[in-house]
């Protein structure tokens, strides 16, 4: 019977063992997503000034939409230069991430897709394979005129090429984004 | 001599035939793999499932007839022959012999439920697969896939939650609500896979809606035995090897000691369709498992720990980024996302997933043929899913759940006609996440459970019935925006079993059965809120469900004679009140990576009934021809409308031809042809993306034979799986948007007892 006790005793253990070794009553923020949940796209005129416009989706992707898309406001027959900057916002807490999607700059590229709108647009920066990424871009605006952008982020590991369309890889971002020339 | 003994028997126009069961003589149940042997002829024949054997073209004369049984004693027997025979065989149990764990969990069974026993024939034919692949060899069983690597078994159209997998004794919990969850079981593990087709699993739990698996390694091995055996495997089509070893031993000077060491390691690279290669399709796994049992006159006593780790590829042309890169992906008939080659690399998107499990088991013998056995075991399961690296390194999805469960259960068969199986099971669980992305929150569940079931056995009638309650506390804590929340849900009912088995014949029997079970909403179906990668959706539960509740009805007609005709006839009927489902709604989610279809979770009220038919003839000595059905209607009683997701109806059809010479003396090829119909029964109001793959036909061969070289003895196997290179997809693969089905696939597996 010695057996049986110590195995008895052995079993008592195992239950008591249930719990897991992370606290179960301390959850993580349900909110904090490691994801770009902020965009700022800052146009430089050749020759004048910047203007930033701004996207914002502080729950990232969460099921709540965006909470600011600010509508693209540009003069007409401009050359301008944009930058885009991403961030990731955690607990009111702003980090620039441009620099960790640049550092992965051989699988991902973006898309700027006017409609509606007269805008000639060329990505002038390049990965270290010589493939467009789209950091950095020319805009030159003709006419008057509102439309949208779609402007999106490709991921595309293994996958990317030099004449990549749109639609290669799967969307790291995508948002049709308002724009008047005036 | 096997090839001597028949064309001296054709010679002389010898056609008697000898046939009957082995039998324990106890309990008279049928007794699986007894050696009947025919002395004088050198002939020997394994029993099957049902403890058939059988000779043919044997000629007039006397014969000495030796049957012998791991677990008994052997006897030996002088027969005359002068016309057929059917002689039964009645093995005494040996002396000191304890009983084994599969004779133990036939007797918590409820016992008129329809079974189906994998035979040990399919049980070797899918060594190195998958356990979901394994059990969708049993009729109405299919799988719910995801790509090619993760295999769900659905029995009856339902799966997840609503199937229970007992592992060792041991209900399966890990994170199982995940339609692209594969169970976490290395089938090398087991000899016996038992599908319990409808809800009569009471015994093991309140909410096998759907049915229940039992997963049972072979008995530890009895005094001074000491066993070993090495299984290896090799798949063409994704360059898969598998290797498996097991080394069980009973040592000399301590004989009631005995222990089982065993371990699988499983890698495969990308999977073939007939035109290209998918693009990070492999696996890879390694488990381990080791038990020790202590056998004593009073009671026996065992430990079983194991380890399952598995890397799993998701392929990389299905992992979209929101609604419109799926809409591009499924115009087209060839994936654009993919890299055409070869690779063990696994990237991401993967899956890695850890399950451990620890287990403690013993049985007291009381007076009066009475037991009492008390089981306690202890899981955790990890799960990491990793989607893309974007901003780090880390999985989106990290789980980790930790289960512990006491079960205490009382046997008693004081008198031959009635057995009765009382007992209680405490269950305490907890979920953790940690991820970069919240998907369930974290939670703990408190279970008990009080059942009592009772079998009848009067003339040529068995009577069942069985009643069990749960209670189950579930508390869920949730941190949003740095304040954790916690909140409270219970759950309670009875379920219930009814059953009647009537023998017709000796080889007929009728069986019906009823039950009422119940599934508490899980925590996925109430709190899940977050985007699904593998779907392009966004899921979100509803922390209002109630319960789930199922009427389920079945009967089923078993003929089985032991040289011609088999057939096996089952009906079902389950009724479903509150059937949980994941159901498409509006609007779609917006995020910045654009948008979702919103899929939640909602209730409605269902029916599933069906039909699963086999048929068996022995032809001759050589040939052997099946056939077998699997039908099924799934319908929404609120809307009439089908519910979508369901397998379509299958035929199959297998002819297998068996022959003997010196070095092969069991030889046997089969040729199994399968047609998949279309899903035509899918509701008009929810919008699929494409409407379901077209039908499709497979044929298989499989050749399969002990080989004798010298003084070894080996087993080998060769499938060649979709021979003629089909090109097709199917309505049960999530990624039936994305990709084709592998094509052929030549698969080698040999096997070495030593």
């Amino acid at each position: 019977m010695k057996q049986l006790k110590v195995g008895i005793i052995f079993a008592t253990f195992l239950v008591l063992m249930a719990a897991c070794s992370k606290g179960v009553n301390k959850p993580n923020n349900e909110n904090e997503h490691e994801a770009i949940n902020k965009i700022e796209l800052v146009f430089t005129e050749t020759g004048g000034g910047s203007t930033s416009f701004v996207i914002e989706d502080p729950d990232g992707d969460g099921g709540n939409p965006p909470s600011r898309i600010d509508t693209i406001k540009l003069n007409s027959n401009k050359q301008y230069t944009l930058t885009v900057k991403v961030f990731n916002i955690v607990s009111g807490v702003i980090k620039e991430v441009s620099s960790t999607i640049l550092a992965q700059a051989t699988s991902h590229e973006f898309y700027f897709i006017p409609s509606g709108v007269s805008v000639t647009i060329q990505k002038t920066d390049k990965d270290k394979n010589g493939y467009p990424i789209g950091f950095l871009s020319s805009w030159q605006t003709a006419g008057a005129g509102t439309g949208s952008i779609l402007f999106k982020l490709m991921h595309k590991t293994a996958l990317k090429g030099p004449n990549d369309g749109p639609n290669v890889g799967h969307s790291d971002i995508q948002l049709n984004l308002p724009i008047t020339i005036k | 001599m096997t090839c001597l003994t028949i064309f001296q028997a054709k010679a002389q126009k010898c056609n008697l035939v000898l046939s009957g069961v082995v039998m324990d003589a106890s309990n008279n149940a049928p007794l699986e793999k007894a050696v009947v042997e025919i002395k004088e002829l050198g002939l020997k024949f394994i029993t099957d499932i049902e403890g058939h054997y059988h000779f043919y073209n044997l000629c007039k004369g006397s014969y000495t007839i030796v049957v012998n049984h791991m677990s008994c004693d052997s006897i030996k027997y002088k027969l005359t022959i002068q016309q057929n025979v059917i002689q039964n065989f009645k093995l005494p149990h040996a002396i000191n012999e304890l009983e084994n764990v599969s004779v133990n969990a036939k007797r918590d069974l409820n016992v008129n439920s329809i079974k189906e026993v994998l035979s040990s024939k399919v049980v070797d034919a899918t060594r190195g697969q998958s356990l979901g692949e394994v059990l969708s060899r049993a009729n109405g069983v299919t799988v719910l896939q995801t790509g090619s690597t993760i295999f769900k078994p659905v029995i009856h159209g339902l799966h997840s939650q609503r199937v229970l997998l007992i592992n060792n004794g041991v209900r399966l919990e890990s994170q199982q609500w995940g339609t692209d969850h594969a169970p976490e079981i290395d089938p090398f593990i087991a000899e016996k896979f038992t599908v319990i087709k409808g809800a009569g699993a009471l015994r093991y739990g309140n909410d096998a809606i759907a049915g229940a698996v039992l997963i049972e390694p072979k008995a530890l091995p009895k005094q001074a035995q000491t066993n070993a055996e090495f299984n290896t495997g090799y798949f063409s089509n994704n360059r898969q090897y598998v290797v498996s070893g097991m080394l069980e031993s009973s040592p000399v000077k301590h004989p009631d000691f005995s222990y089982r060491i065993q371990a699988t390691y499983k890698k495969g690279g990308n999977a073939r369709t007939p035109n290209y290669w998918l693009h990070n399709t492999g696996l890879q796994e390694f488990n381990y498992s080791v038990s020790a049992g202590l056998r004593k006159e009073k009671y026996n006593t065992e430990i079983f720990v194991s380890s399952f780790n598995t890397d799993l590829g998701i392929f990389i042309g299905s992992h979209i980024g929101n609604l419109s890169d799926l809409q591009n992906a499924i115009q087209l008939s060839k994936p654009l996302q993919n890299i055409d080659a070869f690779t063990y690399t696994i990237g991401r998107p993967k899956q890695n997933v850890q399950h451990y499990t620890l287990k403690s088991k013993s049985q007291i013998y009381l007076p009066n043929n009475s037991k009492l056995n008390l089981l306690f075991s202890h899981q955790r399961n990890l799960r990491k899913e990793y989607d893309r690296a974007l901003l780090s390194n880390r999985p989106e999805l990290d789980l980790e759940i930790c289960t512990s469960i006491a079960d205490i259960n009382y046997e008693s068969s004081s008198n031959k006609k009635i057995t009765s199986n009382i007992g209680a099971v405490a269950m305490l669980q907890e979920n953790v996440w940690a991820g970069s992305r919240f998907f369930i929150p974290n939670f703990r569940t408190e279970n008990i459970a009080v059942y009592s079931i009772h079998n009848y056995n009067v003339n040529n009638w068995m009577f069942d019935a069985g009643a069990r309650f749960d209670y189950r506390h579930l508390t869920t804590y949730r941190n949003q925006s740095d304040s954790v929340s916690s909140a409270d849900r219970s759950f309670g009912n009875m379920s219930g079993t009814i059953g009647a088995t009537y023998k017709i014949s000796p080889h007929f029997k009728w069986l019906i059965n009823g039950a009422y079970a119940w599934r508490a909403p899980q925590v996925n179906e109430l709190y899940v809120n977050g985007l699904h990668h593998g779907t392009a959706s966004f899921e979100i539960g509803d922390p209002n469900l109630k319960s789930e509740k199922a009427i389920n009805l079945s009967s089923q007609l078993k003929y089985q004679t032991d040289s011609s005709w088999q057939f096996d006839l089952g009906f079902y009927n389950n009724i479903i009140d509150d059937f949980i489902n994941l159901t498409p709604s509006v609007p779609a989610t917006l995020t910045l990576r654009g948008a979702y279809p919103t899929f939640r979770f909602v209730q409605s009220n269902a029916v599933l009934r069906g039909i699963d038919f086999s048929v068996h003839k022995i032809l001759n000595r050589s040939w052997m021809a099946g056939a077998k059905t699997a039908l099924l209607w799934a319908k929404n009683r609120d809307t009439k409308e089908w519910i979508i997701q369901m397998p379509s109806n299958r035929i199959e059809g297998d002819i297998t031809y068996s022959f003997a010479n010196k070095i092969l003396p069991n030889a046997a090829i089969e040729l199994r042809y399968m047609h998949i119909m279309q899903q035509t029964r899918v509701p008009l109001s929810i919008a699929d993306y494409i409407p379901p793959p077209n039908a499709y036909s497979l044929l298989n061969l499989d050749f399969s034979s002990d080989v004798v070289v010298g003084k070894k003895q080996f087993s080998v196997g060769l499938t060649v799986v979709n021979l003629l290179n089909q090109t097709y997809r199917d309505y049960m693969n999530r990624f039936r948007y994305f990709n084709d089905e592998p094509g052929r696939s030549i698969n080698l597996r040999i096997k070495l007892k030593l």
